[in-house]
Order: structure tokens, then C-alpha cells, then sequence
């Protein structure tokens, strides 16, 4: 769901690094004050764990089937912070060790898919789950995938008018809000069913063997 | 029964892991399958599965080329799924039905046979996991785990069952009882392992791939056994100094350690 | 040294790849980026060429569309986004294949740690997670139902997920036992 390079213009992506370094830090702080020794090794393994979701595929109706995000996963198990520093350190894995996804576009997604998705999901899970657990987490991956999805239209529909040559012509990306918005969010609306239902069955599984081993 | 003829496969271009493997296996075979690490045994019992295709070669099953082509077929697919079996190294990875009961019914109920949930009760019986049949398999101990995926295969009452160091992670008691039960089974069987004693009990023959990827040895497991240039070769025995009442010196070793 | 040299090299060249707009430039900066890349650069060139297929061809054929219905079809934009676009993933691509990043971040111990820890994971995981696709394959129908697909794919997720866990834990301790962390507990 991310996007790739090229499409983003500088005047968006090297403030997005910025904000984006600045909440890196912070998050990794956050960790080690809370985990010390483990900080590292957990957040190398959860980001294992994160790639290992994006692998999976989910099968839609109609016989099509997307990569799962598992960030509703990971936000509602492990927080915000960790989820945001996993899926940000999947997505630079992705660009510099298998030259896929883009390094221009790597603040933008993380911000969108890591730091929007993982608060979406967790702040759906924290309000529903009175209600009803399940609801909760299928709420907590359809809103992470769909919130994210409209960061990122909304980020590549502004291009145009961020970014354009003097006789008007886009430099970067040629399409405005009212052409990305619902060519990314009515996909995504069905995508998010699929994401949804993962995350009820991975964090149920979970949580029962969490609850045999009495912890 | 079996028929591999010249296969070779790669998963990245410079690095083969089969190169050029023939040979043929007749129904009621005991084959073990020798190699050290990272000589092609699971990329080899992989293709036997028709999980994965060779670069190139061909690989027959009762007289029937299988590839992607031949495979794509529901009915044929569905037919040579029953009768060719395979047990995944790691039993985790078998594993996703809510009860044992549902794990082992799995397979006959998917692949049309009739009676999957008497087929699980008998296995499971025959298996000694009966009385785990309602509980969830996954919180089961790793012994536990690898006879409820045996029972999810033999409830199929396949022809052929291809095993990946199926002792890789048992105990020695449930190693034992591995041993009993395997020999005493009647269908054709491909093990691998690269634990010489325990291939000695696993089957009367051997086929041994090199380091390089290419069958060493084919024939009677005892022919291998002796050969100690050969096990030397494939990576399975070693040689080191120890010491024997006081005095030092070095021979062919072949520990099993794990 | 030299990895650091190319990385940052590499972070220049994105940037100046975003910066400048005039299309003869691009161009140009694409012909000494090829000529560079020496004997490599048919296979790199096809390898951005497939990598960028699907979304840049959706984007230039419902631009290409959509502007010409409206009656301002510009070809420069098409050309320049195009040859951006390539141009960026061909960098990307040249990076990998010369340069290992692991060594480009020996400026900080922290990161590079981390670097190499998670691949590490990430290629034991891969290989553990094909198994699982497989062993749900190898006992189905040649159509694997919805159904099974996703509990399958729940199966896969929360076992990666105690692994993780339970791994965190172990490198943990052996980096402990190893005295990688300074104060003693």
C-alpha cells in the first residue's frame, strides 16, 4: 500500500524526514527506558514479525488477495512507538537491502502507515473493547489500513498543487485530492476487511495462549 | 513408483541445490535420504511433494510427469495430494486447526475422502493421542505436535510419505517410539536425516547427496555404512583427536550429535 | 569507508534527482548513471523497468486519459515522471548491488546492531514462513478455500509472534552473557 519513489516532492519529504527522525528517536528512547537490555533485540525481532505479516497473503472476494500491513496487529499488542519503529524499519530494510519501496517516499509511508495506522488501531481497540473484544480488533486493523491509506492519498493528491512547473504543469505526481482520494480509499475499504479479520485471529490466538499459560 | 530423472533447482542462480538427480523408487521402498546440511534433502522431498518445480529434469509419480501443468488439473491435484504425504521438519508449520480432532480430519475432509472424522479417531488411537483429540494442537509439547501431523497424514492412508528429520526435535524415548512406529508401517517411505545410526533403522536403502548437490551413493544402507571415504566426502562422519586408555589419536567419528 | 562514501553519494543523487525538473537533465543524469553502472547495467535497467511497471503504468495511461479528455495532455509531464521514476529505482537498485549497508552504518554500533540482528530474523523467518504456505498446500485441494487461507494465515502470525517474543529473550541474554551491555545485572 505504500508509495513508491519518485512521486513525492521534496518540499514534502525532507520535512517528513525531519518530523519523522525526531519521532524515531523519541520512540526508540521511549522503548529503551521501558525495556533496557531487551529495546533492541525486541524491536529486531517484532520488525522480523512485521515482515513476515506483510508477506502474508490475504485472499479478498472476488479472488483477488493483498499483502496483510499487520499493523493493527502491532499496535494493539505491543503500542504505538513499537509499531511505528517497526514498519518504519521494514519499509528502510525494504529500500536498502531489497531495492524495493522508495527512500524518498520512506518518511511519508512510515509516518502514514506506522505512526497514523498503529494510533488509529490502538485508539479503536482502547474505545471498543468495552464493548466487545472482537469488534475492537477488527476495528482496530479495517481503521489502521483505511487511516493510513488516507494519509498517504492525501499526501500524493497534494502533489500537484505543491509541486508544479510555472506554466502549471505537476512536476511529481499529477493528480489532485478529488482523483487519489476515492482511488485509494474504496479499494482499501474492502482491503481493510481482510486486515481486520487477521488481526481478530492472530491477537485472539494470542491472547488464549497468553491465558493458558496463566499470564 | 518414484522416477527423478536429471533434476536440477536453484533458488538464487549462482547457488544450485540439486544438480543432476536421478534415480527410482518402487512402491514398499524404505528409502533414507543422506546428505550433510544444506545438501538439497528438503528442496529434494519438496519436489517429491510437488511443492516446488526443478529448473530443470523430470520428476515421475506412477508413471505421470508432475509439474505446474500437470498439477493444475483439481482432479489430478486432489489425487496425487492423497497418495503422496509429507511431513514438514518443524510440526509448527502443519499446525492451524482449532482441535487435534479437526487437524487430523483436515486432509480426508479437504481432499474428498469419506469418513475424516472416524479416519481421525482411528489415527489418532493408533498414534496414542487419543485422548488429546479436543484440545488445541498448538498448545501441545513438540512430540505431541509431530504425532498429530503423522496421524493428519496417515488419516490419509497415502501411498507415499515423505518425512523431514522427523527426529529433529524429539526426545529419546519418542525417538524410539518414532523408529518402532515407522518400521512397521507399510507404505513407501523417503526419510531424510544426517544421523547414520538412526538412517540404519529407518530404511534398507540409501541415497546419499554430496556436498556438491549430486547423488554420492545409491544402494543398500550397509554399503554406505562401511564406506568411510564416502561419509567422509558427504559431510557425514569427521575426524578428530581423542584419546583412548591414555593414548591420542585420531579416527572416523560418527557421534550423531544433534 | 567506501560504503559510507557511496551512501552518502547516493543520498546526493536522490536529492538532486527530486531538485532538478528540466527534462534534458534528468536525461543526462540517467545516461552517466548507466554508463557507471558498466557491464551491470542492462540487468539493473530490466530490473527497475519490472519493478516500476504496474504503478507508473497506471498512473501514465489514466494521466494520459483523463488529460486528454480534458484537451491539456502535456507529454513532458508523462516523460519527466517516467524518467524520474526509473531513475530513482535504478539508484536504488545500483546501491544494493554495490554497496552492503550493513557497513555504511559502522558509524553507529546501536544501529548497525539492530540492522543485523533484524535481517538476520527477517531471513530465518522468511525461510520458516514459506514452510507454512507449503505444509497448508501440500494437504489441500488445488483451491485453497477462504476459510483455510486465513487460519493459516492466523496459525502463521501468532506463531511468529510467540517466536519473537520468546527469541527477543534468548539474544537478549546472550548478549548479556556476552558483556555486549556495559552495566552488569
Amino acid at each position: 500500500m505504500h508509495i513508491p519513489d519518485g512521486f513525492i516532492s521534496p518540499k514534502m519529504y525532507v520535512p517528513a524526514y525531519v518530523a519523522a527522525a525526531g519521532l524515531w528517536s523519541y520512540g526508540l528512547g521511549r522503548l529503551r527506558r521501558n525495556l533496557d537490555d531487551e529495546a533492541i533485540p525486541r524491536v529486531a525481532v517484532l520488525t522480523a514479525f512485521s515482515f513476515v505479516l506483510m508477506m502474508i497473503l490475504l485472499p479478498l472476494p472476488g479472488g483477488t488477495s493483498v499483502h496483510a500491513a499487520g499493523i493493527g496487529i502491532l499496535a494493539v499488542l505491543f503500542g504505538v512507538w513499537t509499531a511505528f519503529l517497526c514498519v518504519s524499519l521494514v519499509l528502510l530494510l525494504q529500500a536498502l537491502l531489497f531495492g524495493s519501496g522508495g527512500i524518498t517516499s520512506l518518511p511519508v509511508n512510515a509516518l502514514a502507515m506506522g505512526l497514523i495506522g498503529g494510533a488509529a488501531a490502538a485508539a479503536a481497540y482502547r474505545i471498543l473493547r468495552p464493548l466487545h473484544e472482537r469488534a475492537a480488533l477488527f476495528a482496530a486493523g479495517w481503521l489502521s489500513i483505511n487511516l493510513a491509506a488516507l494519509v498517504l492519498a492525501i499526501a500524493l493528491g497534494a502533489q500537484p498543487s505543491l509541486a508544479r512547473s510555472p506554466d502549471g504543469t505537476p512536476l511529481f505526481f499529477p493528480f489532485g485530492l478529488s482523483v487519489t482520494i476515492p482511488a485509494v480509499m474504496i479499494p482499501h475499504a474492502i482491503i481493510g476487511v481482510g486486515e481486520g479479520a487477521l488481526t481478530v485471529i492472530v491477537c485472539g490466538i494470542f491472547a488464549r495462549l497468553a491465558k493458558e499459560r496463566g499470564s | 513408483m518414484i522416477r527423478v530423472e536429471g533434476v536440477a533447482h536453484a533458488y538464487h542462480a549462482a547457488r544450485p541445490v540439486l544438480e543432476g538427480v536421478t534415480f527410482e523408487i518402487a512402491g514398499g521402498e524404505k528409502v533414507v535420504l543422506l546428505g550433510c546440511n544444506g545438501s538439497g534433502k528438503t528442496t529434494l522431498l519438496k519436489i517429491l511433494d510437488g511443492l516446488l518445480f526443478p529448473d530443470a529434469g523430470l520428476y515421475f509419480f506412477r508413471g505421470k510427469k508432475i509439474d505446474r501443468r500437470t498439477l493444475a488439473d483439481a482432479e489430478f491435484h486432489r489425487d496425487f495430494r492423497r497418495r503422496v504425504a509429507f511431513l514438514f521438519q518443524n510440526p509448527d508449520a502443519m499446525i492451524f486447526n482449532p482441535t487435534v480432532r479437526d487437524e487430523i480430519a483436515f486432509g480426508p475432509r479437504r481432499l474428498g475422502l469419506e469418513g475424516a472424522d472416524d479416519r481421525a479417531e482411528t489415527w489418532a488411537r493408533n498414534l496414542g493421542i487419543a485422548p488429546l483429540l479436543d484440545r488445541p494442537p498448538f498448545q501441545l509439547s513438540t512430540g505431541e505436535k509431530q504425532k498429530v501431523c503423522l496421524a493428519a497424514l496417515l488419516a490419509l492412508e497415502p501411498e507415499v510419505l515423505l518425512l523431514d528429520e522427523p527426529t529433529g526435535s524429539l526426545d529419546p524415548r519418542t525417538t524410539g517410539w518414532l523408529v518402532d512406529f515407522l518400521q512397521d508401517l507399510s507404505v513407501t517411505t523417503v526419510t531424510t536425516t544426517h544421523n547414520l545410526s538412526l538412517g540404519a533403522e529407518l530404511g534398507e536403502r540409501a541415497l546419499v547427496l554430496s556436498e556438491k548437490h549430486t547423488v554420492l551413493y545409491d544402494g543398500a544402507i550397509e554399503g554406505i555404512l562401511g564406506d568411510e571415504q564416502k561419509l567422509l566426502e558427504a559431510n557425514l562422519v569427521h575426524i578428530h583427536r581423542h584419546r583412548h586408555a591414555g593414548v591420542e589419536h585420531r579416527h572416523f567419528h560418527s557421534h550423531d550429535w544433534e | 569507508m567506501k560504503d559510507k562514501a557511496a551512501l552518502l553519494l547516493y543520498a546526493a543523487a536522490v536529492l538532486c534527482v527530486t531538485l532538478v525538473h528540466d527534462i534534458r537533465f534528468l536525461a543526462a543524469g540517467l545516461a552517466a548513471t548507466l554508463l557507471f553502472s558498466g557491464r551491470s547495467a542492462p540487468l539493473l535497467a530490466a530490473r527497475a523497468g519490472r519493478a516500476i511497471l504496474v504503478f507508473n503504468g497506471i498512473v501514465s495511461v489514466s494521466y494520459a486519459a483523463l488529460a486528454l479528455l480534458r484537451g491539456a495532455f502535456q507529454p513532458e509531464f508523462l516523460l519527466r515522471m517516467n524518467l524520474r521514476v526509473f531513475l530513482l529505482t535504478y539508484l536504488a537498485f545500483l546501491l544494493v548491488s554495490r554497496v552492503k549497508p550493513f557497513r555504511a552504518l559502522s558509524f553507529s554500533p546501536a544501529l548497525l546492531h539492530l540492522f543485523t540482528l533484524t535481517y538476520g530474523q527477517i531471513i530465518v523467518f522468511r525461510r520458516l514462513f514459506d514452510d507454512f504456505r507449503l505444509a497448508l498446500k501440500s494437504r489441500s485441494p488445488a483451491r485453497i478455500g477462504t476459510r483455510d487461507l486465513y487460519r493459516n494465515a492466523g496459525a502463521a502470525g501468532s506463531f511468529f509472534l510467540e517466536k519473537a517474543l520468546h527469541s527477543s529473550t534468548e539474544i537478549a541474554d546472550a548478549m548479556r552473557s556476552r558483556g555486549f551491555f556495559r552495566d552488569p545485572r
